[in-house]
C-alpha cells in the first residue's frame, strides 16, 4: 500500500497495484514513441494519428456522454469546426484552391490549434443550450440537426472554407523546422498524453464529481449548490475544446479537408466508439478509437479478417469459460455469443472474398459488443476481474477519529429569539389545485419544527417552494431577513438551506464519499486550469474536502460504507448518507423530508440522536415526519397541514390533543398503539 | 405453499443473504421482520426474481403440484401466481387506477393464469380499497402517496395470486393511514390471501401475522409464532423499540 502525500490525517488514497501501473505506463508510453521507428510505413504511421486524434476527441465526447449522461451527435460538427478553423487559419495564401485568397492568416500550428480550441468551446455553449431544455432523444435530434448545420455551413460558406473544393494545409513548420509524417506523430501523440492527463484530473475533481451529479440527480445537485444549467454548459464547452483540438490536429494530418468527412455517419461513430470501449474511462475511449478506426481496414482483407474472427472467437470462449466458471452467468445466456463468435470464424476461412460483406459484418460485431457488454470492453474486462475502477480510501480510524475531535459540523450562531424562515401568505397552485392555499410559517432559529400532515397535504410542496424547485404563486418568503421567493435552488441552496428527499435523491453511480464531496462542491474555488495543472490550491482543496467528508460520513455512523456506492447501501443507510450530504453544505436551516420512512425501530432511536446533535450545534431543521413518536420527541413547534391549509400549529402535547388533527391525520386505534408501540411516552 | 431453502442473493459482488429458509403456508400471514440492511427487500426481490439469486431453492406449491421458481425471470414467476407488491409502490404513473388494476390482472388475459371474473375481481378490489373507487380513472401519478400504496396493494391482488409480497406497504403513509392499511391486511387474511410481509412497524406486522422470522445480517437469527415473537425479550429491544 502506498499513502498518497496529500493526504495528511488518516486517510489514505490507496490504489490497487500501484508498481503493476506504473509499469504498465511506462510500457504504454515507450511503444507510443517508438512506434514509428520500429513501423517506419507512412500509412500506418498515419492510421496511427487518426486513432490518438479521434482518441483525444472521444476523451471530450465521454465527458458529455459517460458523465453528464447527455446524448450529442453534434460532435462531429464540432469536430469539423475545429477542423475548419484551423484550416483556414493556416492559409498562407499559396494552397488555397479555388476562391479569394484574401484571408491569408499564415497562422503557425500553435496558434491554429488554440483559436480552434476557442472557437470549437464556443460551439459547445451553443449545443449546451438545448441540453438545458430536452434530454433522452428529443437531445439526439437537436444535435444531429446542430451536426447537421455545421456541415451544411461549412459547405456553403465558400469565400471562407472553399465549400465542396476543401482545403489544403501543409504539415506545419516550427521555428524553422518543417514536420514529416514522424515528427507529426510524435506531436499529436504529445498532445494525446498531455490531454489525457488533463481530462482525467478534471473527471477527478469537483468538477468530474459535479458532472457525474447532475446526470444521477439534477434536483439534487440544485439542492447541493451545483447550478445543473451552468455545469452542463461547463460539460458541452468543455468536451467542445477537445473536439476543437482534435479538429485542428485532423487537418494537419489529413493535409486536406471537405465538408463531407463531418457527416451523420462520424458522429455515430465517435458514439459508437464511447459504448464499446466502455463509459467513464480513459482506457475505453482509446480502445473505442482504435476499434472504429482499426476493425473497418482489416475486414478489408480475407487474411486479417480470417485472424480477427478466430481472435474473437477465442477471447470470447475463453471470457465465457471464466465468466461461467465463477457462476457470474449460465451456459444458455453465453451460448449465443460463443455459437456466433465461432461460426463467424468458420464463416470466414469458407469465404473467398470479404469485401461484399464487411459492412454486414462489422454492423453485427458491434451489435454483439453493444448488446453483451453494455458496459463497454473495459467495463466488462473490469467486471471479470474484479478490478475497483475507484481509487479505495483506506482510513486508520485512531487517526481520523482524533483528527476529527468532537465532529465534522460547523457549528452557527444561532440566536434562539429570532425567526430564520419566515413564510407568508404562500400560494402554490398547479393548475386549478392549490397545492399551498395561503399558508403563513415562522421558524424560530436553532429550533426543531415539525410538518406534519395526511398524505397530499403540500409538506412536500412546501419543502420544494422553500427550496427554490418551485417558484410560489404568490406569497413571500423571508429567511435570514432576505427574500428569496424565486431564486434559483442552487442560489438559495449556498445561502445555507440544506435539504434531503422524501424520495431519496443520491448519485447513484458515486461512492458515499464522493456523494459528500458533492455536498462540499461550495468549499472548492480552485478554476479548471488549476485543476488541470493540479496547481496547490487545488490539490489543498480536495485533500480538505476528502477529510471533512469523512468525518462527516462518520458523523451519521457511515463511515465504513465511504467507498461503497450509494445505489447499493440500504434504505435505510441512503437516507442518513443523504443527511451527510445535506450537512456537507454548512446549512443554518435543514429541512429532512420523512428522514424516518423505511427505517426500523433501532434505526430510528440513532436517527433522533444525530437530529438532537445536529440542532446541538445551532441548525435549525424542518422535520417532516409520519412516525409521531419522533415527531412528539423531537419538536419544538409542529405545524400541521391539510389540503394545503395550515389547520393547527404549537407544541407537540397541544397538537396531539387537537381533534381537527385527529380526525385529519393521527386517526385512532392502531396508528396510536403502533406510535406507543414504537416508544413514545 | 412457498418454501425457501438456503437462499442467497446480493447485487454484484455485495452478497446480502447468506442462506435463509423460510415457509409461508397456504392462507397464512408471515412477517420478516429485522433493522435496515438485513435484506428483507432483498428476500423479496430474490422471491419474486426482481435479482437472480445464487444458491438455494424456492419452491412455490399450487395448483397440486410443486414447482422450483428461483432463476426464473419475474414475468413468469408472476404467472406461477407470485404478487409482488414492491417497496416503493412503483405504479405506472401515466396510467389510470382502472388500467393499474387491469394490469395486475395481465396474466390472467392473456390466460396464462386461469382467467376467472377479471371484471367482478376488478369492482371486489375497489370495494375493497374505497379510496380507489372514488377516483378510478384518475392518473395514478396524481394519487397521493396513500392512495398509490393501496393501489400497489390492490394491483397485487389482481393477479388472484398464491401469495402476496407486501414490502413496506406503510412507508411513508399518514398514521391515519397506516390504520387503513393494516385493516385492509387484517381483511385480506380474513379472506385467506396468503401473504409474506415486509414492515417496519415491527409490533404491528407481529399483530397481524401468524408465523414470524426475524433476519440479521442476511441470516435467519429466530423464528417462531407471531404471538411468541412478540413477547420475546431479544426480539422487544432489538426491533420493537421498548427497551427505553
Amino acid at each position: 500500500m502506498t499513502t498518497s502525500p496529500s493526504s495528511s490525517a488518516g486517510l489514505a488514497v490507496r490504489k490497487p497495484n500501484l508498481g503493476l501501473r506504473v509499469v504498465g505506463i511506462v510500457v504504454a508510453l515507450a511503444a507510443l514513441v517508438f512506434f514509428p521507428i520500429v513501423v517506419p510505413n507512412t500509412y500506418y504511421i498515419h492510421l496511427a494519428e487518426t486513432i490518438m486524434i479521434y482518441a483525444i476527441l472521444l476523451f471530450g465526447l465521454d465527458i458529455v456522454v459517460g458523465y453528464t449522461g447527455q446524448v450529442s451527435l453534434g460532435h462531429a460538427g464540432l469536430f469539423g469546426i475545429g477542423a475548419y478553423t484551423a484550416g483556414v487559419l493556416a492559409q498562407s495564401g499559396s494552397g488555397m484552391v479555388g476562391a479569394s485568397t484574401i484571408w491569408a492568416f499564415g497562422l503557425p500550428i500553435y496558434g491554429t490549434l488554440i483559436v480552434a480550441i476557442a472557437v470549437t468551446a464556443a460551439f459547445g455553449a451553443i449545443l449546451a443550450l438545448p441540453a438545458l431544455r430536452v434530454t433522452g432523444p428529443y437531445l439526439a435530434m437537436v444535435t444531429l440537426a446542430f451536426g447537421t448545420i455545421i456541415q451544411i455551413l461549412i459547405n456553403e460558406m465558400d469565400f471562407l472554407t472553399a465549400g465542396p473544393l476543401g482545403l489544403k494545409v501543409a504539415k506545419p513548420t516550427l521555428f524553422g523546422h518543417k514536420f514529416d509524417e514522424r515528427d507529426y506523430y510524435w506531436l499529436v501523440a504529445a498532445i494525446l498524453v498531455i490531454a489525457l492527463v488533463v481530462v482525467h484530473r478534471i473527471l477527478k475533481s469537483h468538477l468530474g464529481r459535479a458532472f457525474e451529479a447532475l446526470r444521477d440527480s439534477p434536483v439534487a445537485s440544485d439542492c447541493m449548490g451545483v447550478s445543473v444549467y451552468r455545469y452542463k454548459v461547463y460539460a458541452f464547452v468543455i468536451s467542445a475544446g477537445f473536439a476543437g483540438l482534435a479538429g485542428a490536429l485532423y487537418t494537419y494530418s489529413e493535409q486536406y479537408i471537405s465538408p463531407n468527412t463531418y457527416n451523420f455517419e462520424l458522429t455515430v461513430l465517435f458514439l459508437l466508439a464511447i459504448i464499446m470501449g466502455g463509459r467513464k474511462t480513459r482506457t475505453g475511449a482509446i480502445l473505442g478509437s482504435l476499434i472504429v478506426v482499426l476493425l473497418p481496414k482489416m475486414l478489408d482483407d480475407i487474411t486479417t479478417f480470417r485472424y480477427v474472427a478466430t481472435g474473437l472467437a477465442v477471447i470470447v470462449a475463453v471470457g465465457a469459460g471464466i465468466t461461467l466458471a465463477r457462476g457470474m452467468t449460465t451456459a444458455k445466456r453465453i451460448a449465443i455469443p460463443v455459437i456466433g463468435t465461432v461460426g463467424l470464424a468458420i464463416f470466414s476461412f469458407s469465404l473467398r472474398s470479404v469485401t461484399d460483406w464487411r459492412l454486414t459484418i462489422f454492423g453485427l460485431m458491434i451489435l454483439l459488443v453493444v448488446y453483451y457488454l453494455q458496459d463497454g470492453i473495459v467495463g466488462f474486462v473490469r467486471g471479470l476481474f474484479n478490478l475497483g475502477r475507484k481509487a479505495s480510501v483506506s482510513v486508520d480510524t485512531t487517526e481520523a477519529e482524533a483528527a476529527s475531535h468532537g465532529d465534522a459540523l460547523v457549528t452557527t450562531s444561532s440566536d434562539d429569539s429570532k425567526v430564520i424562515l419566515d413564510v407568508r401568505g404562500a400560494l402554490m397552485q398547479f393548475g386549478g389545485l392549490k397545492a399551498l392555499n395561503n399558508v403563513d410559517l415562522s421558524v424560530m432559529s436553532g429550533s426543531i419544527h415539525g410538518l406534519i400532515g395526511p398524505n397530499g397535504s403540500g409538506k412536500s410542496t412546501m419543502m420544494n417552494v422553500l427550496t427554490g424547485i418551485y417558484t410560489p404563486t404568490a406569497g413571500t418568503i423571508t429567511y435570514g431577513g432576505r427574500e428569496i421567493g424565486g431564486q434559483a435552488p442552487a442560489q438559495i441552496a449556498l445561502s445555507g438551506i440544506a435539504r434531503t428527499f422524501q424520495n431519496v435523491q443520491l448519485f447513484g453511480e458515486m461512492t458515499a464519499l464522493e456523494n459528500v464531496l458533492v455536498g462540499l462542491h461550495h468549499t472548492f474555488n480552485a478554476n479548471l486550469a488549476e485543476v488541470g495543472l493540479q496547481m496547490p490550491r487545488a490539490k489543498r482543496e480536495e485533500a480538505a474536502a476528502r477529510e471533512r467528508a469523512f468525518s462527516l460520513l462518520q458523523f451519521v455512523g457511515l463511515a465504513y460504507a465511504a467507498n461503497e456506492e450509494a445505489r447499493n447501501l440500504p434504505y435505510g443507510k441512503q437516507r442518513l448518507l443523504e443527511i451527510a450530504r445535506a450537512l456537507a453544505l454548512d446549512p443554518k436551516l435543514l429541512l429532512l423530508d420523512e428522514p424516518a420512512a423505511g427505517l426500523t425501530a433501532p434505526d430510528i432511536k440513532e436517527l433522533v440522536a444525530i437530529i438532537h446533535k445536529i440542532r446541538g450545534h445551532g441548525i435549525t431543521v424542518i422535520l417532516i415526519e409520519h412516525h409521531m413518536d419522533v415527531v412528539m420527541t423531537v419538536c419544538q413547534t409542529v405545524s400541521v397541514l391539510d389540503f394545503g391549509q395550515k389547520i393547527a400549529e404549537g407544541k407537540p402535547a397541544e397538537i396531539q390533543a387537537n381533534e381537527k388533527v385527529i380526525e385529519a391525520y393521527l386517526g385512532g386505534e392502531i396508528g396510536a398503539d403502533v406510535a406507543h408501540e414504537a416508544g413514545v411516552h | 405453499m412457498l418454501s425457501i431453502q438456503n437462499l442467497e442473493a446480493g447485487y454484484g459482488k455485495v452478497k446480502v443473504l447468506h442462506g435463509i429458509s423460510m415457509d409461508v403456508p397456504k392462507g397464512k400471514v408471515v412477517t420478516l421482520i429485522g433493522s435496515n440492511g438485513a435484506g428483507k427487500t432483498t428476500s423479496m426481490r430474490a422471491i419474486s426474481g426482481m435479482i437472480r439469486p445464487t444458491g438455494g431453492t424456492i419452491t412455490l406449491a399450487a395448483g397440486g403440484q410443486e414447482r422450483r421458481i428461483d432463476g426464473l425471470e419475474s414475468h413468469k414467476i408472476a404467472r406461477f401466481g407470485i404478487a409482488h407488491s414492491p417497496e416503493g409502490r412503483r405504479v405506472f404513473a401515466t396510467m389510470s387506477v382502472v388500467d393499474n388494476l387491469t394490469l395486475g390482472a395481465f396474466p390472467r388475459l392473456t390466460r396464462a393464469r386461469p382467467r376467472g371474473d377479471v371484471e367482478a375481481d376488478l369492482e371486489r378490489a375497489l370495494e375493497l380499497f374505497p379510496r380507489l373507487k372514488e377516483r378510478r380513472t384518475q392518473l395514478a401519478g396524481t394519487l397521493s402517496g396513500g392512495e398509490q400504496q393501496m393501489l400497489a396493494m390492490a394491483r397485487a391482488v389482481m393477479l388472484s395470486p398464491e401469495v402476496v409480497l407486501l414490502d413496506e406497504p406503510s412507508m411513508g403513509l399518514a398514521p391515519i393511514l397506516v390504520d387503513e392499511v393494516f385493516r385492509i391486511i387484517q381483511r385480506l387474511k380474513s379472506e385467506g390471501v396468503t401473504m409474506l410481509l415486509v414492515e417496519q412497524f415491527a409490533a404491528a406486522a407481529l399483530a397481524v401475522a401468524d408465523y414470524g422470522y426475524v433476519l440479521e445480517n442476511g441470516r435467519i437469527a429466530t423464528h417462531g409464532p407471531a404471538s411468541q415473537l412478540k413477547d420475546d425479550p431479544g426480539v422487544k429491544a432489538a426491533y420493537l423499540g421498548t427497551s427505553h
